[in-house]
């Protein structure tokens, strides 16, 4: 297969432009970023600089791997990341327009590469659980619901690869922080620091510069995981429950 | 920080305004709309209806309750989407739906600012201007004007689109998500938004080419 | 257990073990009793540099943190939660016995002992065994979302052929639920100020200062540039060696550099002939494949395996009658069919496909056949069980598996070899660590499943937070800072490596080198190994070596972010350790678990083992560029577990 693709080229923070490349002989059973590969084996033959993405497990569960590919986080396909992804799913002589994830708290590295690790400073404010090692009770000391088990498992599937934030209209990170919330406030392991977590989490969201929700809905039709909406709404609900019930807000904010 | 505080100024305490102050006004919608029925029923009940309500000691306090609904509204609303234009500097050569967005949600802004020079016009005509034959009449007259029976049906048709998103959206940043109660909620949004447009619409329609006039 | 002498080896003074004294089941208590206790107010005054964040390096960093340690974190990725162990599917291991089906302690040990084939550490593998129920707990606590029953408490399921169902799960991804935790706990620290994070940044050289690991020099992957850190100990927990093979079920990412430039300043390489094939995998479709994927084991539970009877059969499977058809391993095993153990699966259809009978068109795979099933059961019962699978590979391969068979194809997966390292998990380099995956580890010879998951974090949570105070405890070690001389002359050699790197200015391209070393590490030093054929692959790789540093083309420059370079400076370490594996491989004249050697085997095709001759650790010293690495050993001693066969006839 042939394809002409328009890919995002830039070298560091500032400026950068599409760059139309042309590459043929593509087998449709090949992954697009393994055609990415075969692209940059043929730039770096010519003595060209090869494009710059990001990606690792190539099988959808590590998050490294971003991409906008015309207009969409992670291509066409629901429920799938870029790497799962099949030449298969393009016509043949189809344009091909690839850019990076976009939003402010997101910089940009090179190329399609982008600094993602403002969702690591919010899981860093507050999702986790404090417990230190070898403090544990016996596992099943501690009884679980079934079912909360099961939808913390659904919240806790995010691989983090900031595709909700790329769809959102607005760039916020909502869903991403939703999910590590809901996960934790469904579990009795997390409910000690339940306030805590959330009300600290928020903060450190809104000052690494994501946009506000609006219930677009666009994060969850672009989340690989398939991670859903009302992640969102249980964020609002225990935010709301925080900043109302918590007994001593300002205590609880220092020492998150 | 304390709670009010954090509710102004954190991104989900502001949504929560934006959202409590548009369900606020959408129950005004529903009043509005009621009084607005009894033009059908003529000059005389409607304008006593009117009379009633200006004579009520109790409506400059609900004036300035509804003013201060829509400015927070508006004023909240329009803070967050400079924010939210903030957070993506760097705009996509190419930006496509995977299938969440509506055609509400998409025109939230467009719709809301349309709404909002349609207040201006609303106010300043029907609640700053004197009436001396009673606001009957002056509904009525105001509707022989085809411009502006369709400036006022197309006001309609954003409110709307506005309240199609608008109305479960609020529902949502409330925490609402339970698998059952959210489509439910869907369901009534759209059914009173649609409501809501058809039942403000009808009536310069109404006027214009079936009453022909005050009678 | 001590250490006793190899027929005739070498005895190393640096190969002691230092396994404690007195029976199985007490050597770790008494070993943690009598490891010196660094005081509390002194952890803070030590600086502990941990590289990798997989399960071993992201709960080592965190236990260590909370222990009072300053720890500095690299990781090569762009955050600690995206290491490799991440895609571990299966589940993990413990002795709890919830199940009430007959479960201890000394059955898990037993079990890893024997599925090693005899080649792992007594006493390390039973300390595994104790410490496992601790990882349980101490998971759960953290939040992991573990399955659970009706009741509440946590479900178990069998796994890879085990008698008992002590194998705990989250869904499909527990490796991700598990390292997530561990993530968790780490970044915990990293909000406290106790873990200093670095991204991006790869491991060049390790520093050694006085005869003591002391630093490690690393390429900051954005900018390019050469940093240099100090501490009292470095932690290398930077995952197995697979992608040597190119095709693997590894991270684009994953390589052998940290522990390669370690083992060139010192280090024993152990057993690096040891690795594990997984049988189901997607095969190969073309030559642009950049990785291959596993599918669950689960699949040949209902599977039959089979391949055309006729040579070159092109027909589609479907139309060739079922007289035509070989099932292989129901013929040659009959009482195990096709649940054989992983090695000799994954051996069988490479005999199968040497032997012409591969289909595909690759001429690499075996059928893996449902229709028998979908027949017996129903499509929907097939469904129910496998349809995460069969859309998997619909998805990837753009073949519905409910209409043709599967192709399958055995893929490189775990290794078992690694870093050699003391029962503390010191290596041969005193203040020189090594976890996980990357140490030559607990599985012997072949890892049984679900055993992974549980090293990583024994190792992580549980050993190292008492082994490593016991060293610090015990050292003298004077203030070394990064700008000491050894870390001049290791910046020296970072630099000017990337720079000869950089000058080649060839014409072939390092992915390209890469997938020629695969081939040759594939076709001779894969599932089946021969004398011959390891000699080949023993002239071949120096030859490829030297090919690659005459003709590689790196485009770009050492101060920016180049991934080509990156690559290039991997594939170069690999195309050094794939003839280590290889070298170990011809040595190892016998078979055993992961490593089969076509001179020895049973009548029937089995493995054979010799325990006369090889009950032994082989462990390499670097001799120096250019100079042949030396074997030494450490002897393996059985007195707990006895010595026995496998047979799956």
């Amino acid at each position: 297969m042939r394809f002409r693709l328009r890919i995002w080229r830039q070298k560091g923070a500032e400026g950068g432009r599409l760059v139309d490349y042309e590459i043929d002989g593509i087998s449709p059973d090949v992954s697009f970023l393994e055609m990415l590969d075969v692209l940059n084996e043929r730039l770096v033959s010519r003595g060209q600089e090869a494009v710059a993405f990001d990606s690792d497990c190539r099988e959808g569960i590590c998050g490294m791997c971003s991409l906008v590919i015309n207009g969409q986080p992670h291509g066409p396909d629901r429920g799938m990341a870029t790497c799962q992804l099949y030449m298969r799913r393009f016509k043949d002589g189809d344009v091909i327009v690839v850019e990076p994830f976009r939003a402010r708290a997101f910089p940009p590295v090179k190329d399609l590469v982008v600094d993602r690790s403002a969702l690591d400073r919010i899981i860093a404010a507050g999702g986790f659980i404090s417990i230190n090692t070898g403090s544990a009770p016996e596992a099943n000391t501690v009884a679980v619901p079934k079912q909360n088990a099961e939808r913390a498992m659904d919240s806790a599937a995010c691989i983090g690869c900031g595709a909700c934030v790329a769809a959102c209209p607005n760039a916020a990170a909502m869903l991403f922080v939703g999910a590590k919330v809901s996960h934790l406030a469904l579990l009795p392991q997390g409910g000690p620091e339940r306030d805590r977590r959330v009300l600290a989490m928020r903060a450190q969201m809104d000052s690494e510069g994501f946009g506000n929700c609006t219930n677009e809905t666009e994060c969850e039709a672009a989340c690989p995981k398939e991670i859903k909406m009302s992640n969102i709404a249980r964020l609002n609900r225990e935010y709301m429950r925080a900043s109302l019930l918590a007994e001593d807000y300002t205590a609880s904010k220092e020492s998150a | 920080m304390g709670v009010l505080s954090s509710l102004l100024t954190s991104s989900i305490g502001r949504k929560i305004l934006v959202a409590l102050a548009g369900l606020l006004l959408c129950g005004f919608l529903i009043a509005h709309l009621g009084g607005n029925l009894l033009l059908i029923y003529g000059e005389g009940p409607f304008n006593r209806y009117a009379q009633g309500l200006e004579k009520n000691p109790l409506l400059p306090l609900a004036e300035v309750g509804l003013a201060g609904l829509f400015l927070a509204h508006i004023a909240v609303s329009l803070k967050l989407r400079h924010e939210n234009r903030q957070a993506r500097p760097a705009s996509y050569a190419m930006q496509r739906s995977k299938g969440g967005r509506s055609w509400g949600s998409r025109t939230m802004l467009l719709s809301g600012l349309l709404l909002l020079s349609f207040l201006v016009v609303h106010v300043w005509h029907f609640r700053v201007q004197e009436h001396a034959d009673g606001l009957y009449r002056a509904v009525m007259n105001a509707f022989q004007s085809k411009y502006y029976v369709l400036f006022y049906v197309a006001a309609m048709a954003a409110l709307g689109l506005h309240l199609s998103h608008g109305f479960q959206s609020a529902f949502r940043t409330f925490g609402l998500s339970h698998p059952r109660l959210l489509p439910m909620i869907r369901k009534t949004g759209f059914a009173f938004s649609a409501a809501i447009t058809v039942g403000f619409a009808l009536l310069p329609l109404w006027a214009c080419f079936w009453a022909k006039g005050p009678r | 257990m001590g250490l006793f002498l190899g027929q005739g080896a070498p005895m190393s003074a640096k190969l002691d073990a230092k396994i404690p004294s007195g029976p199985v089941d007490r050597k770790w208590d008494k070993h943690r009793f009598e490891l010196k206790l660094v005081n509390p107010a002194n952890k803070r005054k030590f600086d502990i540099l941990v590289v990798g964040t997989g399960l071993a390096g992201g709960s080592a960093a965190a236990a260590l943190a909370e222990l009072g340690y300053n720890v500095k974190v690299f990781c090569i990725q762009d955050s600690p939660r995206r290491a490799h162990s991440i895609a571990a599917q299966g589940g993990i291991n413990a002795a709890k016995n919830y199940p009430n089906d007959g479960d201890s302690i000394w059955r898990l040990f037993y079990d890893t002992v024997k599925g090693g084939d005899f080649r792992a550490r007594e006493a390390n593998v039973y300390r595994l065994a104790q410490i496992s129920n601790a990882i349980i707990d101490h998971c759960a606590a953290l939040g992991v979302p573990f399955a659970r029953e009706y009741g509440g408490l946590l479900a178990n399921r069998s796994f890879g052929g085990a008698q008992v169902s002590r194998t705990f799960y989250a869904r499909g991804q527990t490796g991700q639920q598990l390292l997530l935790g561990a993530y968790s706990a780490l970044i915990r620290q990293v909000g406290k100020g106790q873990v200093k994070m670095f991204q991006r940044r790869e491991m060049l050289e390790l520093v050694v200062a006085d005869g003591m690991a002391r630093g490690i020099v690393c390429r900051n992957l954005v900018t390019g540039a050469i940093e240099s850190y100090a501490g009292h100990a470095v932690l290398l927990c930077t995952g197995g060696y697979g992608n040597v093979y190119y095709l693997s079920t590894n991270a684009l990412a994953s390589n052998v550099s940290a522990t390669w430039r370690a083992h060139k300043k010192g280090a024993y390489f152990a057993n690096p002939c040891f690795t594990q094939i997984h049988p189901t995998c997607v095969p190969v479709s073309g030559e642009h494949q950049s990785k291959l994927t596993l599918m669950s084991e689960s699949l040949r539970n209902d599977g039959r395996v089979w391949v055309p009877k006729k040579k070159g059969d092109r027909r589609p499977p479907q139309d060739i009658p079922e007289g035509e058809r070989d099932y292989y391993l129901e013929r040659r095993y009959p009482s195990f069919g096709n649940l054989v153990p992983r090695d000799v699966a994954s051996r069988a259809a490479k005999q199968a496909c040497d032997d012409g009978g591969g289909v595909g068109g690759t001429g690499l795979a075996v059928y893996l056949d449902f229709a028998d099933a979908i027949k017996r059961l129903g499509v929907d019962a097939i469904r129910e069980k496998y349809g995460n699978l069969f859309d998997m590979y619909q998805h990837i391969a753009g073949e519905d598996p409910y209409r043709a068979p599967m192709r399958i194809y055995p893929a490189v997966h775990y290794t078992m070899g690694g870093l050699w390292v003391d029962y503390n998990l010191m290596t041969t380099i005193p203040g020189l660590f090594c976890l996980g995956e990357a140490n030559f580890s607990d599985h012997g010879a072949n890892r049984l499943g679900a055993s992974a998951l549980m090293q990583g974090l024994a190792d992580g949570y549980f050993i190292i937070p008492a082994t490593l105070g016991g060293y610090l405890a015990g050292s003298k070690l004077p203030k070394v800072e990064s700008s000491h001389p050894s870390f001049k002359e290791a910046e020296r050699l970072a630099e000017e490596r990337t720079r000869r790197l950089l000058a080649v200015g060839g014409s072939r391209t390092p992915a390209d080198f890469h997938k020629e070393l695969g081939r040759v590490m594939w076709d001779k030093v894969g599932m089946a190994r021969n004398e011959n054929g390891l000699k080949e692959a023993l002239s071949r790789i120096p030859q490829l070596r030297e090919e690659f540093w005459s003709n590689v083309k790196i485009t770009g420059s050492g101060a920016e972010f180049n991934q080509t370079l990156e690559r290039a400076g991997r594939v170069a370490d690999f195309l050094e350790f794939g003839e280590l594996i290889a070298r170990d491989a011809l040595e190892r004249r016998e078979s055993c678990g992961g490593h089969f050697r076509e001179e020895y085997q049973t009548p029937d095709g089995e493995a054979k083992r010799d325990d006369h001759n090889f009950s032994h650790v082989a462990a390499w010293e670097h001799a120096g560029e250019g100079k042949a690495p030396l074997r030494h050993q450490e002897s393996l001693d059985f007195e707990a577990v006895h010595l026995a066969e496998r047979s799956y006839v």
